[in-house]
């Protein structure tokens, strides 16, 4: 029997992977084409919740100055202002809400995205008792905000300093950013 | 294929975890909750399952020498439509999951399984070994879940109940937080394991028991 040149047996292999991949790749490419909108859709309507919940009647995007580097969004809305910040927590960059009113005091702090531990930082984001009543320390107020062990008045986690203190950070980037609006 | 067998290795035996050692950093990464811990290795068993039926019927046509990379791209373009879905169409669930579904991709037990099992098996009998291995994974997610919880945090069932707080076991204060983190992470597993082999040892000997007995 004759024997399979190197030639033809490289080709084989890389005719056969090329295949597999193609079929694949164009897999991919349907159902990205399928899914991408809707995925749009839902990421759109999320961040609109994602305002309201600290900024009743929505808002939409403004430009806006920041000296903390922690910013990235502002949206103005009839109450005043919800601005999107970035603190680093344990795990990552916490991604929040900040609501201000347009006399500078705080309406609310939700949480956008965290990955910080599940129990003890992740608790700020959560849906319970636990998260609601640390998060709405920081309705009402006016003046940079810090945990207690740091000379402030807000109750940390328990065993989440870390993650209390970046929420403390994003709020007073929110406040510094908004002051400087006038 | 013997079911009671593939059963009996999934869970013990041949643990993907305990014995195998794969698929180690989701374990030690995301076992602090029992939501986590069942969240994660109902979607690894699901694409487990999947993944290799897949391969066991494109066995004969994928040549040896580049099947390891053919593995790779069939699994990854799998997961990734899975994903894709699941955040189009479900919205809540790929929430929930989040992070769990991309962590399935380098998860090594896919692969492994690919390769010692579904290269080799046919479709029904890979099917079965990807339901068998997966009930294994989620059982010692499950088992490193409870203990790190409820050791670490003190509740029991976060996620799932008690509206997602977990029944509190230990009161606040007393739970070695420790456990919790990666240092915890990789002590609770080592014991898993030694727990494992323990109980692996004590049945071989019982077996070996009966066997002299019975002559």
């Amino acid at each position: 029997m004759k024997q399979e040149s190197t030639l033809k047996y490289t080709l084989r292999l890389a005719v056969t992977l090329l295949l597999i991949t193609s079929v694949v790749a164009a897999v991919l490419a349907g159902v990205n084409f399928v899914t991408a909108p809707i995925i749009a859709q839902l990421k759109a309507e999320k961040l609109q919740k994602a305002i309201e919940a600290v900024l009743p009647g929505g808002g939409t995007e403004i430009g806006f100055t920041d000296e903390t580097g922690l910013v990235s969004k502002v949206y103005a809305g009839e109450a005043g202002y919800a601005v999107e910040v970035n603190p680093n927590g344990f795990g990552g960059a916490v991604t929040m809400m900040v609501g201000i009113d347009k006399s500078g005091s705080l309406l609310g702090v939700s949480i956008v995205s965290q990955s910080e531990t599940a129990g003890l930082g992740a608790v700020s984001a959560a849906n319970t008792s636990a998260g609601e009543s640390f998060r709405s320390q920081f309705a009402g107020k006016t003046d940079s905000v810090a945990v207690a062990k740091d000379g402030g008045e807000i109750d940390a986690i328990t065993g989440a300093t870390i993650t209390s203190r970046a929420v403390c950070t994003g709020v007073n980037a929110a406040l510094d950013c908004i002051a400087r609006m006038g | 294929m013997n079911f009671k067998k593939q059963f009996r290795e999934g869970l013990l035996t041949k643990n993907p975890v305990t014995v195998q050692l794969l698929g180690m950093c989701s374990t030690l990464a995301i076992t602090t909750s029992l939501f986590n811990g069942i969240g994660m290795g109902l979607s690894v068993t699901l694409i487990l399952i999947c993944s290799n039926v897949l391969i066991s019927a494109l066995r004969k046509v994928i040549p040896s020498q580049i099947r390891i990379a053919a593995y790779i791209v069939i699994i990854a373009g799998f997961v990734t439509v899975v994903d894709l879905a699941l955040q189009a169409f479900l919205p809540d669930l790929s929430e929930n999951l989040g992070v769990f579904i991309p962590l399935i991709v380098v998860n090594c037990i896919i692969l492994g399984r690919a390769e010692a099992f579904a290269s080799k098996n046919g479709v029904l009998a890979s099917a079965v070994d990807g339901l068998c291995q997966g009930i294994g994974y989620t059982a010692a997610l499950v088992v490193v879940c409870v203990i790190r919880e409820l050791l670490g945090a003190g509740t029991f069932g976060g996620g799932i109940l008690n509206g997602g707080e977990g029944i509190r076991v230990i009161p606040e204060g007393y739970p070695a937080m420790q456990l919790v983190m990666p240092v915890g992470g990789f002590l609770v597993l080592g014991f898993v394991i030694a727990g494992s082999q323990w109980l692996m040892r004590k049945l071989d000997n019982r077996k070996k028991d009966k066997e002299a007995a019975k002559q």
